[in-house]
Parts: C-alpha cells; structure tokens; sequence
C-alpha cells in the first residue's frame, strides 16, 4: 500500500526494494565451520601429503601381509635372523619369521589402537575435563579427587586383576587403557577451560543468554582444541607402547600376534647385532608418527577460526 | 585462599586414605603369595602355614589391614618381602635418591629447552626454527626411550668415551639417563608452549604491548610467556612426579639404582608391604603436586578462580 | 620479573644438588670407611697394582641374612665371604674348607666334624663348633628362616622336620657341639651326598653373640656382618651392587690371589655387553642373538647349569589326561632346535630330567648311565594323537600356559609352532605373570605348561622327589611303583643300587606315564677377558666362586 502510495507521488523514482536482511548479505557463498575448515586444511599442502602417507600406511597394513608368500606366523627354523633380502624383503626374526608380513601385520593393530585411544581421550577426557572445569565448585573438588584416587592406585595392580577374569584380546587392552588413559587429557581440558571460562567473551556469551551447551559447544571447545589434538598426538604412541607392555605381561595380544610395540620390545632384545629388526617397525612408528603429528597441527590450525587467513 | 588450601588439605588427606584403603584390598587379590611358590610347594603344609602367620597372613583382610594402618600411623611400614629383613621405609629412602636425581634434572633440562624452544617456534612461525623445534617434538615422542637410550649408550658411552656408559659411580653416571629422559619432556613442552605462545600472541594485549613500544623481546617475556603457561604447568606436574619417582626402563639400560624397577617388581612379587609404602609415597606426592599446579593456575592467571562455590 | 625467574631456576638447580648428595653414589669413595676388620689400605700398597676383578649380576642382591635367603645371586655373594665345613673346588667336588675332616660311623648316618686349627672370624674371634650348631637350627626355626629353604636342613638331620615344622624342639635336633672343635651331627637316612650339602649357604657358621646383638639390623649393611670366608664385603647396596676384599683372618688367605671383586647390579644385557666392550666389566653373559657375532672370539666360552627347562602336564587335566595325548605332546617338537637356534647359547637339547653332567654312580654321570628317554619322532607322535583323539572322542582343545618372562615366552612360541607343523593342530600359548601362573599350577588350573627346576645338589634325587608329593603343581601325579622307588632309594646305603632305583624312577616319570616332558639343560655363554684366570662356576647351589681366580 505504502509503495502504490510513494509510486503515485514519484513514478520516475524507483527506490531499491530493500529488505532487512539486505545491508547483512555476505556475497562469498556461506560456509558452514566444517567447509571452511576443509578449505584451509586443503590449502595445506604438508597436511595433505602426510594425509596421503597415513592413508598408504593403512592400505599396506591390510594388504601388506598379502603381498609376500610368508605369514606372519609361519616359522622357518633354518632361516633365523635373516638380513633384509630378495626373499625376507625385511629380514627374518629369532624364529625365521617374516618381518614383512609382521611389521603390516603389527601396523594394522598399533593402528587400531592408536585410533582407540584417541577416541577414548577424546569421548572420556574432554568431556569429563570440560564438565569438572564447567560445573566447578563442589563437583569440580569431588572429581578432580577421583581423578587422583585413580591414579594412585597402581594400574599394574588392577591390570593384573583384569588378567584373572579377562581373556586376552583388544578388549581386555581396551578396557585396561580406559582406567587411566584419558587423566591427563581430563586436567588438561580442565585447567584450559579454568582459563576461558573467566574470559571476557564467555561472559558476554552468558549475558546474552546462551546457554550452558551453546557455551561449551560455540567457545569453550573449539578455543580448547589445540591443546585437544596435541595432547592426542602424545596419547598415541604411549597406547602403542602401552599395548606392546600389556602384551608382554599376557593382557593384550597373545603369540605369534604382533603389534608394532611388540616387534619394537622384541628387536631392542637383538639392538646389539640384529639392528634391522629394530630399525623396521621403528621407522613405520615414526612416519605414522611424523604424519599424524602435521596432520594434527593442520587439522588444529584449520579449526581454530582465528587461523583464519 | 587461606580457606580453600586448608579444605585442599582435609580432601588430601580424604584422598590418600582412600587410595591406601583400595590398594591394600585390591593388592590383597592378586594372585599367588609374596614367596616363591615353587620352593613352598616342597615344605610340608604346617611348615607353610607358620611361615605365613609368621608375617600374620592368615589373619582375615581387614584385620591385616587394621594392624597395618596402626602400624602406618605410628610411622612403622613394616619389612619388605623381597628383601626380607630391610624396613620398607629404608629401601624407599635408598632408591628415591637416583631416581629423584635423574628426575629432577631430565625436568630441568626438558623444561627449558622445552620452553626456549616452544617459544622460539611460535614466535618465528612457519620458519625453519619452528619446523626444526616440531621435527625434534615429533622425534621426542615417537622414538621410545629405551631405544634412544640404547643408541646414547653406545655413542656417548662407548664408541666416544665421553661417560660412563652404565652404573651409579659418580655424578657422571647420571647425566646419560637424565638426558635420555628429558628428551620426552622437551618434546611435550615444546609443542604446548609453542601452541600456547601462538594462540597468545594474536591476543589484544600483546598488539596493545606492542603498540605502546616494547621491543618484540619484552612483550615475549612480560606478557606471553606468562599467558602461555597454563597447560605446560599443566602437563608439567603428572611429569614431574613421574620423573621423580623413577623409570623402570631408564633405570634398567643405565643401572641406575633407583625406585622405577623396585615398584614394578615388587607388584610382580606381591611385595605387599613395599608395594603400600611406595604407593602412600607416590600418591602422597602426587596429590600434593596437584595441589601446588592448581595454585599455580591462579599465580599465573589471577582470573581463575578455583575456590568459587566451593564453600 | 626477569630476576624472578632466574631467581627460581637458582632453586631448582640448588635441589639438584641436594638431591646429587641424598643418593649414595656406591663409588669407591664411600668403600673407604668399612669398619668390622682393620683394613690394610696402605698407601704403599697403591703404588703397586691392585689385583682387581669387575662383575656383573642381572639381578639385585636381595638378603645377605643366611637364614632366610633364598635368591642365587645372594648365595653367590655369601659363599665367597663365608664358607662352611666343605667347599666346592674347581673341579665342582667337596674338600674340607673350616672343617679338616669327617669321620662317617659305617651305617652312614652319624658325621663328625673335626673343625680346621685356628679359623677366625673377620673380627678375631674363634670360630667353633657352636656357631655351626647356631646357624643350622637358625635355619631350620620357624620363626627365623623365611626363605622356603629350611628343607635342605631339616630333610636330613634327626628331629630337623619336627623343629622345623614347629612341633618338635631345638634341643631334639642331632647337631651336638661336642667341644670348640668337634661337631656331630646324625641324619635321618644315609645320604650319599651330605659333604656335598655343607658346601650349601645354609650350612654356614654364624656366630650367635653377634647375630644376637645386631638383632634387625644384622646382614643389612657390611659393618653389620662378620665373615668367615676368603673375602669380606665392604660395600653393599642391594640394587647397585658390592664390593668384596680379601679377608686377612681367613685360614686359607695366603691362596687368595685377587685383592678385590667389584660386583655391579646390571639388569640389561646389552648394556652389560657395552660395559664389557668399554672395559668396566671383566665377564659378560650374551643373549641368544649375540651369540653367532662372538662365537669365534678367544674371549668367548660357555659352561652348563644343572637346570632342566621342561613341561609339566596336569594329568587330571582335559585332554592332558590321556596317556597318548600326552606321549604325542611330548614328541612332537624337536628339541635340538632349541639348542641350536633359538637358545644357541650352549644349553642342550634334553633328553631326560637329570641335567647332564650330573653324578650318577662310579664316575659317570647319570646321563650316561641312563641314556636317551625322549627323543622327538613326528610320525610316532602323530600316531599316539590319534590314539588320544580315538580314546577321547574328539581332539582336546590345548593351552599352553607360560610365564611372561621372555625366554619362557619363546619356548611358548617355538612349541606352538611344532605342534602346528608336526601334529597340525592349534595351540594357544596362554602367557600369564609368574605369579598368576604358579597360582593357577597350585590350583590344578592348566592343562600343560612350561616350567623348570634348578638342582639345589648334585644329586638326581633334588628333582625325583619332586614327583612323590602329588600336588596339582607337579601335575597331580600318583604312582606307587614311582612313589616306592623314591622311598627306598632314600633309604638305600648301597650307592649302585639306589642309582638304579632313581634311573628307573626317572623312566617311569618320562618315558612310561609321560609327566613331564624335557626341553633343554640349561647353559649360558659369556666373554670373559684374558686377564682373568680361573673363576669358577659351579652348575648349582652357590654358583660362583672368586676364591681360586687369578689376574694376570
């Protein structure tokens, strides 16, 4: 009506219909936090490369042991300690057995692990740092306290106990890694939040209105997510060598399963003269190491928004 | 404060007593019993049954455990199993000493270069200084201690004759293991200083600093360092005591007298008085760590407040 | 806030050394102020070259109180700084040490000993016929001996079992203490190799005024023992190590040839052999992998142990049970493997219970006596399996349980995998800490597992009594034919014929009921520098002896 109204009075002027939302308009194409993250870690190109190495690890632990005639098992009593050759592509170990096939064979559980034990800091250490910091007060003193009665109970006790109703297997690793796998990922994402959650934006956040979720989920986590994916970059091989400990004692993998801890204890039995056996296994740790390591600092750099180039 | 220290206090003590209650019990379900069972099986039953009421196993587990709280009270820990005449609380003081040495100075040493490093990194981001520091971190962390020890032993130890390649003659004996530990924690600091520093030094104070004239030098160590240390104290303080309270591993290649190797084997052999006396020691020190980097959190960031809603 | 902070790492590197000087650095420092004899550390003596040999142990030294230690490593460092009425010599066979001789009453239960003139103590005080008397029922007292090592006592001395067990009392037990010099003592049956026992640690004099008076604290640091043998400690940390010097007071000090003996605790072998190579040890034991590297060097040699690895099966154990199932298990692998390449570090194949080189009768050994019991056939074993299964029904699901130690771990692997080659069937090797696994042996829990028994004396009745106690451990085992032979061979004076008894009890055990299973004799393979001469080890019971070395 208002603009028959002002058409009438001026109908060589045609003024712009604008809506509210107008003057707001972002002209790039919108982009969800996922999308933008995506882009910049794109953009990354040592992030990208060690994506590619991480995924050949992965696709050679499941078709690595295929690739060879030799089993990881299979023992050859007249082939011990065998030196890397045309055969052995990485030398034989005590019992004439393949290295080759171990060593993928062993990746492929380390990696399971790994993978684990990141989830586990992930799902059971953020949340119960982010909680113990949020709530604070009484339940933040009752929990860190927990924290420190579970730690102060030897592991290696409750370790040995698990053995006696346990069967050995993943599971039994798994479960005896929750025990005290995530604390330190807990106090960190604690002592973190401590931090932010006095910050200036968090408290105009509240006054807003927001609630205690939005305030997790929109500032607290994503501010804490550097030291999240660095703390999991430590969280790995500690599992990995945890495991290979598990197993020596009978918790976690039984002979002739390997896992990558194992192979590594094991050639560091034969460090003085048979050093390949050493060398192999440590060298496939470090480059899923060196990989998740850039990956990680590329994932952090490309969800943290004030990265933002 | 005041108040919220002393509340600290009571939950230690709370804490402690908890743990020292849980462990005798659990300790007191493992399997088999602290002796030789192989050479038990010869003695004729009597025979067993004397040896242990002569250490008063055959009383029910609480009882053990109330004599043995008495005995704890009154400063007694009773004698170890392994090694069968030696007070507990005498092992504990001989093998801290090596471990707490070594300990200390692999914190020390890790601690700084750590710092130096991380901070070097964030302040010089993307150069070759800062993928120099994470190569060093990533290194530090993936190789396994024992290995890299192996090869300091055999480098600095024996093919080079600079030290003592095992043993625990001299100061000398120590720095070996010490640098073998400190490559751990200088890898882990680095990386949270320098991911700390970074965050910090995109913050409004710092462009303030700056602005206002300080050199790059000043506002680095007035106002990001400080601002950056939270999760490095964090981090430092599970460290720290596990540092001090010795490395099985570490302490094995180095022949390092320490108390790492006596806390496992003494699970291993159901040493049941060692094993109580080191872990009253360890989680007393632990809980009490703890204590000291929650106040630090407030010396270095005044903002937070721990004791809110806490009364 | 600059100086705040070099304030603090002041601090911190002033702990350091607080620390540096709360940590008892065993060098050669602290050695110095060994009160217990007047130590002749004459400064002319340094000019000329100390004779000195450095040691290793892969173990700590865990209680030097003879009562109720328990460990080799411990009885090691207590044979050369005390010594009983007999010791071993080089060639492992007992000659008179504190005593001069023995006279054995024709029925061969009462010996008496006549003590050696003018034996000391480290202090100067007499040694006499009373402090053996002191020791023995020290060892055997319930309340004292703690060690699980009162029978090799109270097995053989009259009214020893009933002391020990509690019931009987001190004074019914047959040691006398005649005078200062004469000690008689009178055993329950004749026992062949009795000389042989009071070479043993627990067979040591200790002189009661001064255990007495040192009360807890006695053998927890060297002031706080008193020594009767060729060397004496001066320093002693359990888990870095000791030192040992001559011992000017010993009787036979004029035929002790090295001054002193450094022993270091080190737990790791490949350091061990760095310390070797750099020259901070004089012998070095070699893992198995580093075995083929040295296997040319002079300085390379290898010596057995009377120490059978082997298999026991539960034989009321499912499957384990039957004869056949067992008989095949027990053939099924190849044992010279072991020998030759897994271990390949001088232990032998087995082929029966009795370690080699253990005394059989007239001069030879009981191996040689008794020949081969067990020797691996893949087609005879294959075809006892089948039997088994017949007799079973259906294949029995096995499970190996080993301790998790790696040596135990490996002969888990290297028996699965024969199994899987010469029977085709699945094996899994169940690993479980030492502890849990004895527990579940205690318990009659396991089906076969895989274990071993050091000799305590050179004599095949230290493993063929085992079997006549019946307990789940030892495979539930009963068999009268079996528990008779033992009886009576304990009873026989006849030496031939007790032997016979015992070759015949082990064929039973092996080759006809099939109990246990042989894997190899234990021996291990060492460097050992030029220079040193003449360090002997024994096969068993106190393994080392510094007393006959020499340095060049």
């Amino acid at each position: 009506m208002q603009q028959q109204e002002k058409a009438s009075l001026d109908h060589l002027f045609r003024p712009a219909s604008v809506s509210a939302k107008e003057p707001e308009k972002i002209s790039r194409p919108p982009l969800t936090a996922f999308q933008d993250s995506f882009r910049r870690l794109r953009k990354n190109r040592a992030a990208i490369v060690s994506l590619i190495i991480l995924i050949l690890l992965g696709v050679l632990a499941i078709i690595g042991p295929w690739m060879t005639s030799y089993t990881y098992y299979d023992t050859d009593y007249s082939a011990v300690y065998k030196a890397p050759n045309a055969d052995h592509w990485l030398g034989t170990d005590k019992f004439g057995r393949d290295q080759w096939a171990r060593i993928w064979e062993g990746t492929r559980i380390s990696l399971l692990i790994a993978v684990l034990a990141a989830v586990l800091d992930l799902v059971i250490g953020v949340a119960y740092g982010a909680i113990s910091a949020l709530v604070g007060g009484r339940v933040d003193n009752v929990m860190q306290r927990i924290v420190e009665i579970i730690i102060g109970i030897p592991s290696l006790i409750i370790i040995i106990l698990l053995m006696m109703v346990m069967e050995p297997g993943i599971m039994t690793i798994m479960l005896a890694m929750v025990i005290t796998g995530w604390v330190n990922m807990a106090r960190l994402v604690r002592a973190q939040i401590l931090k932010l959650k006095e910050q200036e934006y968090v408290l105009a956040a509240r006054s807003l209105g927001a609630s205690n979720t939005q305030i997790i989920l929109k500032h607290l986590i994503p501010n804490t997510i550097g030291i999240i994916v660095i703390n999991t970059m430590f969280t790995i091989p500690s599992a990995i060598f945890t495991e290979a400990f598990l197993s020596f004692i009978g918790l976690g993998l039984q002979e002739p399963m390997a896992s990558l801890g194992v192979l590594i204890h094991d050639g560091y039995q034969a460090i003085n003269t048979q050093y390949h056996l050493l060398l192999y296994p440590a060298i496939v740790i470090i480059a899923i190491m060196v990989t998740f390591n850039i990956l990680g600092d590329g994932l952090r750099d490309a969800l943290d928004p004030r990265m933002r180039k | 404060m005041k108040r919220y220290i002393g509340m600290r206090l009571v939950y230690l003590l709370i804490t402690l007593f908890v743990i020292t209650t849980a462990t005798f019990f659990l300790m007191k379900q493992l399997p088999g019993t602290p002796f030789d069972e192989e050479k038990l099986n010869r003695l004729p039953v009597e025979e067993r049954q004397l040896l242990y009421a002569s250490y008063g196993l055959d009383q029910p587990v609480y009882v053990q455990y109330v004599r043995y709280l008495a005995n704890v009270v009154q400063g007694d820990f009773g004698t170890s199993f392994t090694y069968k005449n030696m007070p507990v609380k005498d092992i504990i003081a001989n093998r801290i000493g090596p471990s707490a040495l070594i300990g200390l100075q692999a914190v020390v040493l890790g601690l700084s270069i750590g710092l130096i490093l991380g901070i070097i990194a964030a302040y010089r981001h993307n150069s070759a200084w800062d993928y120099f520091t994470m190569f060093i971190a990533v290194l530090g962390v993936s190789v396994p201690n024992f290995v890299l020890a192996a090869l300091l032993q055999y480098y600095v130890g024996l093919k080079w004759g600079l030290l003592p390649v095992a043993f625990w003659d001299s100061y000398e004996n120590s720095i070996l293991p010490s640098v073998a530990l400190s490559v751990g924690v200088v890898a882990i600091i680095a990386r949270f200083a320098r991911n700390e520093m970074l965050e910090v030094l995109q913050q409004d104070y710092i462009t303030t600093a700056k602005a206002k004239g300080l050199t790059n030098m000043a506002v680095v160590m007035r106002h990001a360092v400080r601002n950056s240390l939270i999760p490095v104290v964090t981090i430092l303080g599970p460290i720290v005591v596990n540092l001090l309270t010795g490395s099985l591993v570490i302490e094995n290649i180095f022949g390092v007298p320490g108390i790492g190797s006596l806390f496992v084997d003494s699970i291993k052999m159901n040493d049941y008085s060692t094993i109580m006396g080191i872990t009253i020691f360890y989680s007393a020190f632990y809980v009490f760590i703890m204590l000291i980097v929650d106040m630090l959190y407030s010396v270095i960031d005044p903002r937070i407040r721990l004791a809110s809603g806490g009364e | 806030m600059k100086k705040k902070w070099s304030t603090s790492l002041l601090c911190l590197l002033m702990l350091v050394s607080l620390v540096a000087t709360g940590c008892n650095f065993s060098g050669d420092k602290g050695s110095g102020s060994a009160p217990g004899g007047t130590a002749p550390a004459a400064d002319g003596q340094q000019a000329k070259k100390e004779s000195v040999i450095n040691l290793s142990f892969e173990n700590e030294i865990k209680d030097l109180n003879q009562f109720s230690t328990s460990d080799n490593i411990s009885f090691s460092v207590l044979n050369n700084v005390s010594e009983g009425l007999y010791r071993l010599d080089e060639k492992h066979e007992p000659q008179p040490a504190l005593a001069k001789g023995v006279e054995v009453s024709p029925d061969g239960l009462t010996y008496t000993f006549t003590l050696r003139d003018g034996i000391k103590w480290s202090n100067g005080d007499p040694i006499t016929a009373a402090d053996f008397k002191f020791a023995w029922l020290g060892a055997m007292n319930p309340q004292t001996s703690k060690g699980g090592y009162a029978f090799i006592l109270s097995d053989y001395i009259k009214g020893g079992a009933e002391y020990a067990s509690g019931k009987g009392s001190a004074d019914a037990v047959a040691i006398d203490a005649k005078d200062d010099k004469t000690l008689v003592v009178t055993l329950n049956q004749p026992t062949p190799y009795f000389l042989r026992l009071t070479t043993f640690i627990l067979y040591f004099p200790l002189n009661e005024k001064f255990v007495t008076e040192k009360g807890a604290d006695y053998a927890l640091k060297p002031e706080n023992m008193l020594y009767a043998g060729p060397y004496k400690l001066t320093s002693f940390d359990p888990a870095s190590g000791a030192t040992l010097v001559k011992n000017e007071n010993y009787w036979d000090n004029a035929n002790v040839k090295v001054e002193k003996i450094n022993l270091k605790v080190i737990k790791e072998q490949s350091t061990a052999l760095n310390a070797y190579k750099a020259g901070e040890l004089d012998r070095v034991m070699l893992s198995s992998a580093d075995v083929d590297t040295f296997k040319n060097d002079p300085e390379y040699t290898t010596d057995i142990e009377f120490r059978t690895n082997y298999i026991q099966f539960n034989t009321k154990g499912e499957g384990t049970s039957n004869l056949n199932i067992r008989k095949a298990l027990q053939l099924a692998y190849d044992a010279t493997i072991l020998e030759q390449v897994i271990l390949n570090n001088g232990s032998k194949a087995a082929t029966g219970m009795i370690p080699v080189q253990m005394s059989g009768v007239d001069h030879k050994s009981f191996r040689d006596l008794q020949g081969d019991l067990i020797k691996a056939d893949a087609a005879k074993a294959k075809e006892y399996w089948e039997q088994g299964v017949k007799e079973l029904g259906k294949a029995p699901q096995l499970k190996l349980l080993v301790p998790d130690d790696s040596l135990s771990k490996d002969l888990g692997t290297f028996l699965q995998s024969e199994y899987k080659k010469n029977l085709g069937i699945d094996v899994t090797v169940e690993t479980k800490t030492v502890k849990a696994r004895n527990q579940q042996m205690d318990e009659g829990n396991y089906q076969f597992g895989v274990t071993g028994w050091g000799a305590d004396y050179d004599d095949a009745m230290t493993y063929l009594d085992l079997w006549a106690n019946h307990t789940p451990y030892r495979g539930n085992y009963e068999n009268p034919k079996y528990d008779e032979l033992i009886a009576s061979a304990k009873k026989e004076v006849d030496e031939t014929k007790r032997i016979n008894m015992l070759l015949e009890a082990e064929k039973i055990l092996l080759a006809e009921d099939a109990v246990v299973s042989p894997l190899f004799y234990r021996g291990n393979s060492f460097l050992q520098k030029p220079h040193v001469k003449n360090l002997i080890f024994h096969p068993y019971g106190s393994p080392v002896e510094y007393k006959y070395a020499t340095v060049e």
